[in-house]
């Protein structure tokens, strides 16, 4: 449904999309992940059309977008994103109004859930409570594709689960695809089913977490057993502290052996190994 | 055709400030002396403020609440057209019933300035109409641009053209001419026609720089 072929975005001299291609087919909801200034917000930009790439084609549900798409059925909501000084309840019933296919009964339930008070104006929420309301908007378009961009950005632990829990929602209720660019990485693992890295405005890695868990392992041990159960393998990085080593794979499982512990690698270890972590004495 | 409406309502309802201080100008302006000036030219004032709101301010906002650009563009021009209207109703209706209330003065009212009136009350009316849709269309891709390199470009060659086509007295003429042509034209038919087609024009190049607005 989404698919981008060779797009490459260039302010000035620096380049922050760099040749992507990336097929998005199936719904469901995906997580991007990338460190600060990794192109995460460029690239969901130009996936709803807010901006236009330098090169390549980018399309969502056969449709070229650009800016000159008139209408891209993406729905995209930016952290801190400003609304009109509305009270809440009159804010969700304009976006109803533009949104043809708007789900209000689900906005209505969120708003009950989050304990929005429906009377009060949007520039008097707190920064948690206008990230809300943003995301609300989003989720309830009824847009074939979501791109929620740092949407847990001010909220609390308590907001946090109740975010996951109402993107697990509305994706029950409604699935496409949902696109959740974040920071906090455990935390989304339980939700989410695939994953997308990127690096320096490259694609890093996107497949399924199912692929994760058979696939991305820690072996630790003394130094030269781990090198020997992992030679061949697919090392993407290793940690070394006194003789004892930890190597992050991504392949199958080494053969068990004396020293060596191999465990699965939590999503946060993956991450940090796939954009880069050189590793020292210090993890 | 709900989400183009519900744009235009939103349009209208967040112009509120337009409204306010065109409805104070026109309440509170005073004139004196043998010939004062009508109380419903300030209307246009309203044509004039409203582009401004709905550029800058609505577009970001209503982009973020899921509408379209296509139910932005076409939001924008009922609007106008449903201002432009509203303006145009309101100083017909001062030009019909509060100019005459100063029998002893000579009172200017721009429908009679740009021999609109000749033509009855209410064809003055559609006249004025299309000429304050076509204003509203300008200011609304003039401000649209002003992101852009383009627009400091058109501001610049409209200062030019303002600054060279003024003290040349042939270049005078022509300018004088087209102003003839769009705004003080006693000929009903050819000026409606006239706005109506550079408001056209001038949509066609407002949707050419929505197509590029970025957010």
């Amino acid at each position: 449904m989404i698919e981008l072929n060779e797009v490459t975005k260039r302010y000035g001299h620096s380049t922050v999309l760099k040749n992507i291609t990336l097929s998005i087919g199936e719904p469901g909801i995906y997580c991007l992940l990338g460190r600060n200034g990794a192109g995460k917000t460029t690239l969901l930009k130009s996936i709803a059309g807010y901006q236009n790439i330098t090169s390549g084609t980018i399309r969502v549900c056969g449709r070229k977008i650009t800016t000159s798409t008139l209408d891209t059925g993406v729905s995209y909501i930016e952290n801190f994103a400003r609304h009109f000084n509305l009270p809440v309840r009159k804010l969700l019933r304009i976006a109803s109004e533009v949104s043809p296919d708007y789900d209000c009964g689900f906005a209505g339930e969120m708003m009950d859930r989050f304990e929005l008070e429906g009377k009060k104006k949007f520039s008097q929420l707190s920064l948690g409570m206008k990230t809300m309301v943003s995301t609300i908007i989003c989720l309830a378009s009824g847009r074939d594709v979501i791109l929620l961009d740092e949407p847990v950005l001010g909220f609390d632990a308590i907001m946090r689960v109740e975010f996951y829990d109402m993107l697990a929602e509305s994706f029950q209720k409604h699935p496409r695809i949902i696109i959740v660019s974040t920071h906090i990485i455990e935390e989304i693992a339980k939700t989410i089913q695939k994953l997308i890295i990127i690096d320096r405005g490259s694609i890093r890695f996107s497949g399924t977490l199912k692929s994760l868990e058979t696939k991305a392992f820690c072996v630790s041990g003394l130094q030269g057993d781990v090198e020997a159960a992992t030679r061949g393998l697919n090392v993407l990085g290793r940690d070394t502290a006194g003789g004892l080593m930890t190597s992050y794979i991504f392949d199958r499982p080494p053969e068990p052996a004396g020293s060596l512990e191999v465990r699965p690698m939590s999503l946060q270890d993956f991450f940090i190994q796939m954009v880069g972590h050189r590793g020292g004495a210090l993890r | 055709m709900t989400s183009v409406f519900a744009v235009v309502k939103r349009l209208l309802a967040s112009n509120r400030l337009s409204f306010i201080i065109t409805a104070l100008v026109v309440l509170c302006a005073t004139s004196s002396g043998d010939t004062v000036l009508s109380n419903g030219n300030y209307t246009w004032l309203l044509a004039v403020l409203s582009p401004f709101f709905i550029v800058f301010y609505d577009f970001p906002k209503l982009m973020r609440l899921g509408a379209s650009k296509r139910d932005y563009f076409l939001g924008c021009l009922i609007s106008y057209g449903f201002l432009a209207f509203c303006i145009s109703l309101v100083n017909s209706l001062v030009h019909l019933a509060v100019d005459p209330a100063y029998p002893a003065q000579t009172v200017i009212n721009m429908m009679d300035v740009c021999g609109w009136t000749e033509n009855g009350i209410a064809i003055a009316g559609i006249q004025q109409m299309c000429f304050l849709l076509l204003v509203m269309v300008f200011l609304h891709v003039l401000l649209s641009m002003q992101a852009h390199w383009y627009g400091w470009l058109t501001d610049a060659a409209l200062a030019a053209i303002i600054c060279v086509f003024t003290p040349v007295a042939p270049l005078r003429s022509v300018l004088s001419g087209f102003f003839r042509v769009i705004m003080l034209n006693g000929s009903a038919l050819p000026h409606i026609g006239v706005c109506l087609l550079l408001s056209a024009a001038l949509a066609l190049a407002g949707l050419a720089v929505l197509k590029r607005k970025t957010l």
